[in-house]
């Protein structure tokens, strides 16, 4: 409960900072949407040349640039603008005053800048994903679906454990100011299913930076691709990256002697 | 004036080599959509046989190609300029007697390019060996042709860049005119497919456009995929877009210099 009134109290202040610059919302929901369209019109020209895409359909394709876009929204509307306070705030020393509140530091550091028009980038996302099942159609059934939704978060949950072993590293090294460059530069792989990579790239984005973690796989469980163990697996991945996210936070923590000492 | 260009050299040098971790990361960056792409189009070359004639190799060739003269012909002068017309830092090299975004940022821009290139040779490689290019059909002359029709092409597209950079003269919103001209680029240089690929219109539109100088023509000049008149046709319009560049730049930047009041004035 605390939590969730913390939330809506972070995404008020973000409300009323970006309401300074309403032209601006306009402009990048416009640029957006060009992204979008741009985005269509290349599998568009992917899917005139052939017909699958590594045993992939139009509608695949279509959910998973969904799924794709859920994670970006995560990357610029939550990781680049926390990661940007949070360096911030080592190098000056502000982050004592982070430290302090009586609230989970790791919660306070990575949810209190949050892009806000990229809401609308979020609903966008959603309809991709509706519309791309649907162009699949029968093929899908509803257990499909929910471990889709299953595995889409625990993705999502990597993702984050991810970012926050990235960042936690800068209490060890203070001039770590690309912190969240390799995720965000791998993250384009999650456009396309990472089974068309070739095997090196495949153990990269799956392993290493696991973007494929967070869009290929939950797509092949909606396809059906995924046996039972597999998805238990990669639910257990999440709790477990998680935990271990949780770990080093903690542990970074220790390390931070603010900027003056 | 070459002791000048020398001194600027030393000193653009000195900064860029001071960021190399960061510059590791934008290559890094850069990198990752053509191997993707390369990726996609050969799998699909390989489960088809060919895509409208493309064979797997084909891609695997232009791309390989396509890092090359990416690297060439790109230019980051909108992040290294622009701010400095915001903040008002400008000022300070106004008054100096050498233009500020064609000796400065210009060889600011070279110092970056060359140290990311040293960066780049020992990937390339290693792409090399992991993606086993065909380049049997690669002859020297085409290699030759390819040096000035890049330097050309990283001109004209510093010469707009710097123009769009300028516009930062009259608005804040310089960042996001400039997402679109780098739409613009993907569209129509056939960075994301060969061009031959694209719909047609797209085609038609870039024959009119100097994108396609930036990549598609110097990859297709290296591959050796062009006739004589196309080669001729490309180096004209080339020069042609080389003016009108010049034109538009020299046109945004002396009235940009004219409305400009710095910050506190």
């Amino acid at each position: 409960m605390h939590t969730l009134k913390l939330l809506s109290s972070f995404f008020k202040v973000n409300v009323q900072m970006s309401l300074a610059y309403r032209t601006d919302t306009v402009v990048n929901i416009l640029l957006n949407l060009m992204w979008l369209g741009w985005e269509l019109l290349s599998l568009n020209i992917i899917f005139s040349n052939t017909t699958t895409l590594g045993g992939w359909g139009f509608g695949e394709l279509i959910a998973l640039l969904g799924v794709f876009r859920l994670v970006n929204t995560m990357m610029m509307a939550l990781i680049w603008p926390n990661t940007e306070k949070f360096n911030q705030s080592i190098r000056d020393g502000s982050m004592d005053y982070t430290i302090l509140q009586p609230v989970n530091s790791m919660f306070l550091v990575t949810f209190s800048r949050i892009t806000v028009w990229r809401i609308w980038d979020l609903i966008l996302a959603i309809v991709l994903i509706v519309v791309g099942i649907n162009i699949t159609g029968d093929a899908t059934t509803t257990l499909n679906i929910l471990t889709f939704m299953l595995l889409a978060t625990t993705g999502t949950i990597v993702i984050y454990s991810l970012w926050i072993v990235l960042i936690a590293l800068t209490f060890w090294f203070t001039k770590f100011d690309n912190n969240v460059t390799i995720l965000h530069a791998l993250l384009d792989s999650g456009r396309y299913p990472a089974t068309v990579y070739p095997v090196w790239l495949r153990l990269i984005v799956t392993f290493i930076v696991p973007i494929a973690v967070a869009t290929t796989i939950p797509l092949q469980a909606l396809r059906g691709d995924l046996s039972p163990s597999q998805v238990v697996i990669f639910f257990f991945v999440g709790v477990f990256s998680f935990i271990i996210a949780t770990r080093v936070w903690k542990a970074g923590l220790k390390q931070y002697s603010g900027a003056s000492s | 004036m070459l002791l000048i260009i020398k001194r600027l050299w030393q000193v653009n040098w000195a900064e860029q080599w001071q960021y190399r971790a960061n510059l590791l990361m934008y290559l890094l960056y850069w990198l990752v959509s053509p191997i993707i792409y390369l990726a996609v189009w050969t799998s699909i070359a390989n489960q088809n046989g060919d895509v409208n004639g493309f064979t797997a190799n084909d891609f695997t060739t232009y791309y390989m190609v396509l890092l090359i003269c990416d690297q060439v012909t790109s230019n980051i002068v909108i992040h290294t300029f622009g701010y400095k017309i915001q903040d008002g830092s400008l000022s300070g090299e106004l008054i100096k007697p050498i233009h500020p975004m064609l000796t400065n940022a210009l060889i600011n821009n070279i110092a970056f390019k060359t140290l990311s290139i040293i960066g780049f040779i020992p990937i390339w490689i290693a792409l090399f060996f992991l993606f086993k290019p065909d380049f049997s059909n690669v002859a020297l002359s085409g290699i030759l042709l390819a040096i000035p029709a890049m330097i050309m092409g990283f001109f004209i597209g510093y010469l707009l860049s710097a123009a769009i950079t300028a516009l930062a003269f009259w608005t804040t919103r310089v960042y996001s005119i400039h997402e679109f001209y780098f739409a613009l680029i993907l569209l129509f240089s056939g960075q994301f497919v060969p061009l031959p690929l694209m719909p047609k219109l797209v085609q038609d539109i870039a024959q009119y456009l100097p994108f396609q100088l930036f990549l598609y023509y110097p990859i297709q000049l290296i591959l050796g995929k062009l006739s004589t008149a196309q080669i001729i046709q490309g180096f004209a319009s080339g020069v042609v877009w080389l003016g009108i560049s010049m034109f538009l730049f020299n046109l945004v930047w002396r009235n940009g210099v004219k409305r400009y009041s710095a910050v506190g004035a």
